[in-house]
């Protein structure tokens, strides 16, 4: 399922630097992005959970 | 004495980190080539000819000048791992998803966004590499000037070939201290598998499509300045920065009763053009031209049969640019 869903979307960053966001890799939907200057970048990192006492 | 035959060639399948840092053997892929031209770097010199003082009008001595800029060309059958590549190189801009088959999304730089310079990558000649080579020599920052796609009628790999000019900026490494792989076993994109449509027009359900020929031309600005480094005291270029670029889709189609081309010319009419080639579902190259035009459109013959020839006039989409192209490819780390 993770696999799946990870052929079926990617990461990208806007050109102003804000925070990346994940879009369908779907080419309808990343040529727009790619034209307004969006880059693929890697995903976010993921903040580790602190263990609980 | 060597055959041309013997000639080996292989180039980034990964762009390199920047124009001056070659790739290195594993970033490398190995294709075979149609062209015998040889990728030769011109070292060129100048004298003293023309300066006062000497008495006379002859040049006296040299001088070590610049590696120029001329471009090579690579000439191949479309293959979906050589298209995948020629998109992503040649339009500078690509997203990368899938895990096998893997799909390349190109689109042209943004140059306000994504700066002027494409990505880059090193290329490689040998002939019988090793302790007797002939030749054994890698361009170090080449970028892909222009290239044009050939889809004709007709039989065979030739109905769908690729042409590639790439600029390389002077620097080079000789001998290569690359070993070549094998050659990469390429998945052809024959032109029978072609689906094409044209401002509404399916050409392949009426089967009257000639031929068509799109293309892309960089257009790059010289990149001799200061600072931008020497080759054995040559002076080479600094950074391949894309110019005016220009798009370029042509076609050739059986003119019958219904046709609309000319009508379309006289109405300035646009849309989109989509071109498709397939061989199975893990290889397929499909390129859309986001708005088109026709500029001329010349009614004549091809084989004693009428046919019209239209010079379509790529346009810029506010929402989609110019082209793009989608290349399913089963290789990994095109352009990466």
């Amino acid at each position: 399922m993770l696999e799946k869903q990870q052929r079926e979307t990617t990461w990208m960053r806007p050109p102003d630097g804000g925070p990346p966001k994940e879009v369908p890799a779907d080419p309808a939907q990343l040529v727009p992005l790619m034209v307004a200057g969006w880059s693929q970048c890697e995903p976010p990192q993921q903040p580790d959970r602190e263990e609980e006492n | 004495m060597a055959n041309i035959r013997e000639l080996l060639i292989g180039f980034g399948k990964k762009k390199q980190a920047d124009i001056s840092t070659a790739n290195v053997t594993s970033d490398i892929w190995r294709l075979n080539k149609l062209n015998v031209q040889l990728a030769n770097p011109k070292f060129m010199a100048e004298d003293d000819a023309a300066e006062l003082g000497k008495g006379h009008e002859f040049a006296t001595q040299l001088f070590k000048s610049h590696v120029d800029s001329a471009a090579h060309q690579l000439e191949k059958y479309l293959s979906s791992e050589f298209a995948a590549w020629l998109w992503a190189f040649g339009l500078g801009k690509v997203v990368k998803t899938g895990a096998g088959p893997y799909t390349y999304t190109c689109t042209p730089l943004n140059p306000v966004t994504d700066g002027l310079e494409l990505p880059y990558f090193s290329y490689i000649e040998q002939i019988r590499p090793g302790a007797a080579r002939v030749l054994d020599r890698m361009l170090v920052g080449c970028a892909v000037k222009s290239w044009k796609i050939n889809i004709t009628k007709g039989v065979g790999r030739a109905n769908a070939k690729a042409t590639v000019e790439f600029t390389h900026s002077g620097a080079i490494t000789d001998p290569s201290g690359i070993t070549l792989p094998a050659a990469t076993a390429e998945n052809l994109l024959n032109a029978y598998s072609a689906a094409i449509t044209i401002l509404g027009v399916d050409y392949v359900s009426l089967k009257n499509f000639e031929s068509l020929e799109m293309g892309w031309d960089n257009a790059f600005r010289e990149g001799f300045f200061p600072g931008s480094g020497q080759q054995d005291g040559f002076q080479i270029q600094g950074r391949l920065e894309v110019g005016d670029r220009v798009p370029l889709f042509n076609f050739v189609a059986r003119f019958v009763n219904g046709s609309t081309e000319l009508q379309k010319m006289r109405d300035l009419t646009t849309g989109t053009a989509v071109v498709t080639l397939t061989k199975d579902a893990n290889n397929s190259l499909s390129v859309t031209w986001q708005q088109v035009g026709f500029s001329v459109v010349e009614v004549g013959e091809t084989d004693g049969i009428v046919t019209v020839s239209v010079t379509g006039k790529p346009q810029y989409n506010a929402t989609n640019g110019v082209v793009s192209a989608v290349c399913v490819t089963p290789v990994d780390g095109i352009a990466q």
